[in-house]
């Protein structure tokens, strides 16, 4: 194993406490939009505040291989890249505090934004917040989290050196990552609830090359039983309604995301299933908020298009502080 | 060749530029089987060039039994962050990956001789009376993790009561196995509380206070 060091950062309380102060723009989410807004914001002379949460990264930090991003031929770890789009953030004079939004009020401007301890103020704000894993909401699922229960791959592969692991999904997620998995386990069993996958051609074509993967088609897991650990799971074919066991040592989880909404309900208009609505250019319901990234778009999930939209959202807050400006508001 | 290219040790010298006190970096390394003891040791020795405050101690864990033994370090590579006075601050395994902004984290704290809990956790902290063993198990690729044993490390800086270990599991198998690790970050207390996943400090205070009533029984 190559010897990899990875600094996120360190301390939360860097931030501008000074009362009174109120940012040009604050973004919240610290994935590859949240990261893109603040180098662009940087460069655009924005005083800028990102807040980018405990987990550094958001998904692209648990992606093993990233090699559909622009610039690296050979694909880059997703740990790695999330890492180069930190450092390149903080280089243009945006502030990069690693703490957590609790609470907004964007119902009048400025916007307020707190975390535990500080509240802060900002003209323009950028949501990114992005999405995280859904679960199955089966039976036996809560209770084997972490033990035998996995989100992610990158984390958790190690423990099923030798093992075998389902994995439950047909998308990109659960078949890239399913592959990453063959590196430990002796077995992959991808459950999915069609007869083919969605994920892109070339993970398909390498999954079904791969001697250690094998598919149960057109089923969908019910129940994951265990006693200490996970020992099986039971699936059910949607199309015959019989149920069957797959023995299993653990079972991975790429049945889609939730976006990270939870705070914004009320604030800006989401849609029906909780992603935050958007027009063309990242705008909100709310003038002078934005959204970026996986929050305002369950469609395409690619780390590139999460930084062009990032970059969209600065340009068009930039556009937005200038009106205001212009017309002596704000 | 270095472990921290020019680039991150730039960044290194920052993060710990303004260091509260002197730290030490006491690392128990072997010559023979011992997977990362090498590049742990080259690590714990770069990072200790890029500030006037911290010195790297190199003991061998054979030879140096009785260290190691003070030190409560039972298996290698460790590293033990020691300042005004030893706190329970230990790494097992490199400190790699996301760790390694663990292990700067640590450096950080014990400088500065107090945790940054709340003051529910610092209350809480205080009334432990028994000796308490906190083991984070992480792998180097989990971004979760370093929040887990940041938290514990504090813990450990917190209270004398209590000592945190980052127990970096892919080089720890057997304790893997023994803990029954299946996920990243786990955290055991005591042998007989464990926390699945990156806990907020609550959470982890609630567990610690469940561990501690069973000790003292």
């Amino acid at each position: 194993m190559e010897v990899k060091l990875l600094i996120t950062p360190l301390e939360p309380e860097e931030a501008d406490k000074e009362a009174g102060a109120v940012y040009d723009l604050i973004i919240i989410g610290g994935g590859p939009a949240g990261l893109t807004a603040a180098i662009y914001a940087g460069r655009a002379a924005l005083r800028t505040l990102a807040l980018t949460g405990p987990g550094p990264g958001g998904q692209v930090s648990v992606t093993d291989m990233v090699e559909n991003f622009p610039g690296f031929p050979e694909g880059i770890s997703g740990a790695e890249l999330a890492q180069r789009m930190q450092s390149q953030a903080g280089r243009f004079g945006a502030q990069i505090v690693s703490d957590t939004a609790t609470k907004v009020d964007f119902s009048t401007s400025p916007f307020t934004i707190q975390t535990h301890s500080v509240t802060y103020r900002a003209r323009t704000v950028i949501i990114a917040t992005g999405a995280s894993p859904r679960l199955l909401g089966v039976p036996g699922e809560a209770e084997f989290l972490g033990r035998g229960v996995s989100t992610c791959a990158t984390c958790d592969g190690f423990f099923y050196t030798g093992k075998r692991v389902v994995v439950v999904g047909g998308g990109d997620s659960a078949i890239a990552e399913g592959i990453f998995l063959t590196k430990f386990a002796d077995e992959v069993i991808v459950v999915h609830r069609r007869d083919q996958l969605r994920a892109t051609k070339i993970y398909q074509e390498r999954a079904f090359a791969n001697p250690k993967m094998r598919f149960v088609w057109d089923s969908v897991v019910e129940e994951i039983l265990g006693e200490q650990t996970v020992t099986s799971v039971r699936v059910r074919n949607v199309k015959t309604g019989e149920t069957s066991a797959v023995e299993a040592d653990g079972v991975f989880v790429y049945v889609g995301m939730k976006p990270g909404t939870e705070l914004f309900a009320g604030q800006v208009e989401l849609d029906e299933a909780g992603y935050v609505l958007t027009g063309q250019r990242q705008h909100t319901s709310v003038p002078g908020v934005f959204a970026a990234g996986d929050v305002q778009s369950p469609d395409f999930r690619q780390v590139v298009i999460a930084a062009g939209s990032g970059a969209v959202a600065v340009m068009e807050a930039g556009q937005f502080l200038a009106e205001q400006a212009h017309s002596g508001a704000g | 060749m270095p472990l921290l290219d020019k680039e991150t040790a730039e960044q290194v010298k920052q993060e710990l530029a303004d260091l509260a006190g002197p730290v030490r970096l006491v690392m128990f390394t072997q010559k023979f089987e011992c997977d990362y003891c090498a590049e742990t040791r080259q690590l714990v020795e770069e990072v200790a060039a890029l500030s006037g405050q911290l010195t790297a101690k190199v003991y061998n864990f054979v030879t140096d039994k009785e260290k190691a033994e003070e030190l409560g370090v039972d298996k290698i590579p460790a590293i033990a962050v020691v300042g005004a006075e030893d706190y329970g601050v230990r790494f097992y395994g490199i400190p790699s990956g996301y760790e390694f902004t663990s292990l700067l984290h640590a450096i950080r704290m014990v400088a500065a001789g107090k945790a940054e809990l709340s003051e529910e956790g610092m209350q809480a902290l205080a009334e432990v009376t028994e000796p308490m063993h906190m083991q984070v198990f992480v792998t180097p690729t989990c971004p979760y993790c370093p929040m887990s044993v940041v938290l514990a490390h504090q813990m450990a800086i917190a209270s004398q009561m209590v000592r945190a270990d980052m127990v970096e599991a892919t080089e720890f198998p057997h304790l893997a196995m023994k803990y029954q690790v299946m996920g990243v970050p786990r955290t055991v207390i005591n042998e007989t509380a464990h926390i699945e996943g990156a806990a907020p400090e609550p959470m982890v205070l609630e567990k610690l206070q469940g561990a501690l009533a069973s000790a003292g029984e």
